[in-house]
Formats: C-alpha cells, sequence, structure tokens
C-alpha cells in the first residue's frame, strides 16, 4: 500500500513553503508579485509537461497547443470585444471549465493516436500539432479568434497584484501536491519504468498505453487549469503569445532545469527561469538575454543532470550524513 | 497430457528473410521443453511471436486451447505467460528489490492509486527463492551477468505465470551458475510451472529437458527427447555441418 505516513510526513516540506510563500505579499512590493506570478504559472506548466514527458520519456512539443485550446476556448466565450467581431459572452465560471474541458479532449483527439508511435516521431507529431493550431487560429474565423492580433479585454478572475498572487499560488500548490501525490503511487513508479524501458513494462503484464494515456490527461488537465487561469489573469490571448516557441522552451528548459520526473524540481525551475529572464531584462536585451539564459541552463544541467532537485537532495544528503556523523549508503546510492 | 501452450504454422518474414518457416510445436502441462537450434535459428523471433512483440504473417498460437493471436502482450501475460530476454533488461535506476515489484503491479491505475501496493515482503520472498538474497537493495550495475538473469527470473516468477520461456538464460555463466540455475528450474517445476528453455549449448539442457525441438532457418528440424535430438542427422549437420 502507498506509504501515506511517510506521505503525511513528507507534507511537512508542502507546509513549510506554502507559509512562507503566502506571507510574502507583506514583504516585498507587487512589482515583484506580479513575477512571481508568472512564476507560479510557468511553474503550473512545467510540472504538467513534466507529468507527461519528464515521467514517460514521450518528449512533447505541443504542450501550448494544451494550454493554447484552453486559453482560447474560455477567451472566445468570454470577450466583451476587442478584435474579435462575433462574439458570445458568458460568464467565466462556465467558460473556464469548457476551456479545461476543451484541452483535455482535443488534447485526446490529436495527441492520444501518436502515443502509439515511440522517441523522436511523438515529439514531431506533437510539434506539428502546435504549429497547425498556431496557423489555424490565425486563418480560421478571425471574426472568432481575433487572427493574428488574438483576443483582448478578457475579464479578469480576480484583480490587484496581491489577490492575483495568492489565486496563482493556491493553484500552482494545489497541482504541485495533486502530481506529486499520482507520482508517488505505484502510477509514477509505473510511469518512470515506461522511460527506462516501455517493452519490459510491457512483459510485466501491464497496458502501457493505459498509464500513458492517463498521464497525458493528467498534463492535459493540469495545462488547461493553467491556460484558462493564464488567459484571464493576462486579460488577453494571441497566437503569438500562446503559441509561441520561447513559451515552449521557457517550459521545457524550467523542468529541465529544475529535474525532469520529479514533479517538485519544475518549481525550482519555473522560478529560476522566471525571475533570472525577468532580472537580465534591464541588462541584456533580447537575443543575449535567452543566450545567456540557455548558457546558465545548460551549465546546470552540465555539472548536475538532475537539476536544482538532485542539487537539493545532494544539499539534505550531507546534512543528514553530517548529522549521523557519516556518509550513509543511501547517500552514496 | 494437456496442451497448455501450442503454436501452429507460425510463419515470420521480415522483408527477403524468412525468419520463421511453418513453424509448430507444443508444450504440455509439468513440462520443460528445450527449444534448441544454431544462432540466427529463428529462437527469439519465436519467442518474440508467442509474447506478441511481433505479429505472426501466418499461423497460430493457442493459450489452453483458445488462440491469442490477437491480444498485446500485457493481455498475454495475464493469461499466463512470462519470458526473459536474451541480454537482462533490468530497469538501470531502479534497486532490484523495485525492479522485481513492477511485476506485481496491478494493471489498473484505481488500484495503483488507491495504493494497493504489493507488500514488499512478498518481493522479498519472490528474490530469495532465485538466490538474491543479500542482493535485493542493489542496483543492477553492480551485479553479476548470472545474478542479473537470476533476476529476471524472479520478475517472470513475480507474474505468477503458468509458463516461462527462459531465453538463452545459461549464456555467458560459469559452470557453477548453470547448475545453480538448473536446480532452480527443477525447484521452481515442483510449484507447477513450465519452462520453454531457449538454449544454444545443448550440454546446458541435457538434464533439464524433457523435451526438445530443434529448429534451423525458423524450421522444426527435430522433435523428441534429448538423447532423441541430439543424436538425429540433420541436427548434427545443422550444428556441426557434418
Amino acid at each position: 500500500m502507498v506509504n501515506w505516513i511517510t506521505s503525511i510526513k513528507s507534507f511537512r516540506w508542502w507546509l513549510i513553503a506554502i507559509a512562507v510563500m503566502s506571507l510574502l505579499p507583506l514583504f516585498v512590493p507587487s512589482s515583484f508579485l506580479r513575477i512571481c506570478i508568472m512564476a507560479n504559472f510557468m511553474v503550473i506548466f512545467a510540472i504538467s509537461w513534466d507529468m507527461m514527458s519528464g515521467y514517460t520519456g514521450y518528449v512533447s512539443f505541443g504542450h501550448p497547443f494544451l494550454i493554447g485550446i484552453a486559453g482560447y476556448v474560455t477567451a472566445m466565450l468570454s470577450s466583451q470585444g476587442g478584435f474579435q467581431t462575433t462574439h458570445i459572452v458568458l460568464p467565466l465560471y462556465a467558460t473556464m471549465p469548457l476551456g479545461i474541458a476543451a484541452a483535455v479532449g482535443g488534447g485526446m483527439l490529436f495527441f492520444l493516436p501518436s502515443m502509439r508511435i515511440r522517441g523522436p516521431y511523438f515529439s514531431l507529431v506533437s510539434l506539428a500539432f502546435l504549429m497547425v493550431l498556431n496557423r489555424l487560429m490565425i486563418a480560421v474565423r478571425p471574426d472568432m479568434t481575433g487572427g493574428d492580433r488574438g483576443l483582448t479585454s478578457l475579464p479578469y478572475v480576480v484583480t490587484g497584484a496581491v489577490d492575483n498572487y495568492w489565486l496563482s499560488l493556491s493553484l500552482m500548490f494545489a497541482i504541485a501536491i495533486g502530481l506529486w501525490l499520482v507520482a508517488k503511487s505505484d502510477v509514477g513508479h509505473v510511469l518512470k519504468a515506461i522511460r527506462m524501458d516501455e517493452d519490459v513494462v510491457e512483459s510485466s503484464g501491464l497496458s502501457t498505453y493505459r498509464f500513458k494515456r492517463f498521464a497525458f490527461i493528467l498534463s492535459a488537465l493540469t495545462a488547461g487549469i493553467g491556460g484558462v487561469f493564464y488567459t484571464h489573469y493576462m486579460g488577453s490571448i494571441s497566437p503569438s503569445g500562446a503559441f509561441d516557441y520561447i513559451f515552449l522552451l521557457n517550459i521545457i528548459v524550467s523542468t529541465v532545469v529544475g529535474g525532469m520526473g520529479t514533479i517538485i524540481g519544475p518549481i525550482f525551475g519555473g522560478y529560476f527561469i522566471t525571475f533570472f529572464v525577468e532580472y537580465l531584462r534591464p541588462v541584456l536585451e533580447g537575443a543575449w538575454r535567452f543566450l545567456a539564459y540557455s548558457l546558465v541552463a545548460l551549465a546546470i544541467v552540465y555539472l548536475r543532470p538532475g537539476g536544482f532537485y538532485a542539487i537539493a537532495h545532494d544539499i539534505a544528503g550531507w546534512f543528514r550524513a553530517k548529522r549521523r556523523g557519516g556518509i550513509q549508503y543511501d547517500q552514496v546510492t | 497430457m494437456t496442451r497448455l501452450l501450442e503454436v501452429k504454422g507460425l510463419t515470420k518474414r521480415f522483408g527477403g528473410v524468412v525468419a520463421v518457416n511453418d513453424l509448430s510445436f507444443h508444450i504440455e502441462e509439468g513440462e520443460i521443453l528445450g527449444l534448441m537450434g544454431p544462432n540466427g535459428a529463428g529462437k527469439t523471433t519465436t519467442f518474440n511471436l508467442i509474447m506478441g512483440d511481433y505479429k505472426p504473417d501466418i499461423g497460430e498460437i493457442l493459450f489452453q486451447g483458445e488462440g491469442i493471436n490477437r491480444l498485446q502482450t500485457y493481455e498475454r501475460v495475464k493469461l499466463g505467460i512470462a519470458r526473459t530476454y536474451q541480454v537482462p533488461r533490468p530497469y538501470n535506476g531502479l534497486p532490484i528489490i523495485e525492479d522485481i515489484r513492477i511485476s506485481t503491479i496491478p494493471d489498473s491505475i484505481t488500484k495503483c492509486l488507491r495504493g494497493q501496493k504489493q507488500e514488499l515482503e512478498e518481493v522479498t520472498q519472490i528474490g530469495e527463492s532465485v538466490g538474491l538474497k543479500d542482493r535485493l537493495l542493489k542496483y543492477p550495475g553492480e551485479l553479476s551477468l548470472g545474478d542479473l538473469r537470476r533476476v529476471e527470473l524472479a520478475k517472470a516468477v513475480a507474474l505468477n505465470p503458468r509458463v516461462i520461456m527462459l531465453d538463452e538464460i545459461f549464456a555467458g555463466l560459469t559452470v557453477h551458475e548453470i547448475t545453480e540455475i538448473s536446480t532452480l528450474l527443477v525447484e521452481k517445476r515442483k510449484t507447477g510451472l513450465v519452462f520453454i528453455v531457449v538454449s544454444h549449448d545443448l550440454k546446458a539442457l541435457a538434464p533439464l529437458v524433457d523435451r526438445a525441438v530443434v529448429i534451423q532457418f525458423g524450421h522444426l528440424i527435430a522433435e523428441g527427447t534429448y538423447d532423441e535430438v541430439v543424436h538425429n542427422e540433420k541436427v548434427k549437420k545443422a550444428y556441426f555441418g557434418m
């Protein structure tokens, strides 16, 4: 059975993190909080990508596809006008679930058949979906989608930096803890095994497709939740923003730098990447900024392939060893 | 005796190469069957066809009298067919005990989420039963080839199958290790397990198998007791060219 005692014991770190981060608005200016809000959304996207690609090894380049579908559906149904000439106005409590459902449904329709192919082919197919959706949003019914200018004047869920911070933080922790519990169960164990050797998992009497499908649905669901809230936080959505390759790159780099297949790692990675890029903004412009962050990301992965999660694990192990008075077996391995 | 597993007229082509050619044989309850043949005879391909890794071009695979051609690999495993690999395939990031435990995980998301994990005690017992007692917490890189083959066997046994197909289980092992694993198989057989043992090492199979089939170029060339097949002219020619 799942070792719930260990899980409950492990919750203490989540509680400490929630407590510390909830108190942040008392000590920092709203400009800092706005960066934290962006970081919280980046973490949600990175964690949802990790659930699928980090755990199973099926590297998806189509993650913004899921975020974009969710964002566009809720935006089209709730838009007050802007660049959109044909519009229906529904309340957010109706449009947001529809957006999330569209991410899961659309994702299943397009991605699930491609999960029967493996390796780089899956990645290429997912990239193709992203490119196709980008063009579709511009070309098909621009009166509804706003064409290449997208949709603006979208209603907000809450207003103000503090309220948005707490909302994004709550979402981020709810998703992170939920997926962390899944990852700690045997489902996570099987998904990791699929990444190591899918044929052997199948020979162990387990339907790898069933487990991959579940991971994908969770990934799409959480990406959809992040997508709808992100869209209504920004108040606008456009093809160049939702399906941008830099956006995709940020999600992947956040996960890789944080530690793939860990759920916790992308929290570190998402915050690191968002703050790093923001704080470099006044110092380096455009491409130079991305070159700098790419080099830092490469350096981290080169020095410690497990990313921040592995570094944190090393540090914790060192302290444990010091307390016990020597290096223990579990630290060595 | 009842036929547990049977292949009928199995043929598999890869482009112009006929890997398995109109092959038919069966295994009965309580039996250890040797599947013999020189390198490239099509033994592993036959295993892959039985497991569902490949689909046969022609022919039928029957388990307890029912056709299983349409079933996926994991469905065949659930019926009671398990295998080991010629080159051991451990999960390199996992300790051996966790590696074996994957074979005990239920094929159900709900059960996995509910936390119905197989108790490690049972997995430990399986590991101990194949002689891995003090190596269960080690990682694959720390084990010898002989121990990795034991891990393969433990993973197959943990599936609680009716028949286990052992692919070149003796390859690369010392005489001592071969004896140990043979003894282990004989012990396991007493629990009702049925084995198909692939080996091109004829001597290793001698004390173990009840019956043997020999294939060459994917085609059956001899069938009978071990002594009968090793003295068969076609078999001698296949192995020694004489």
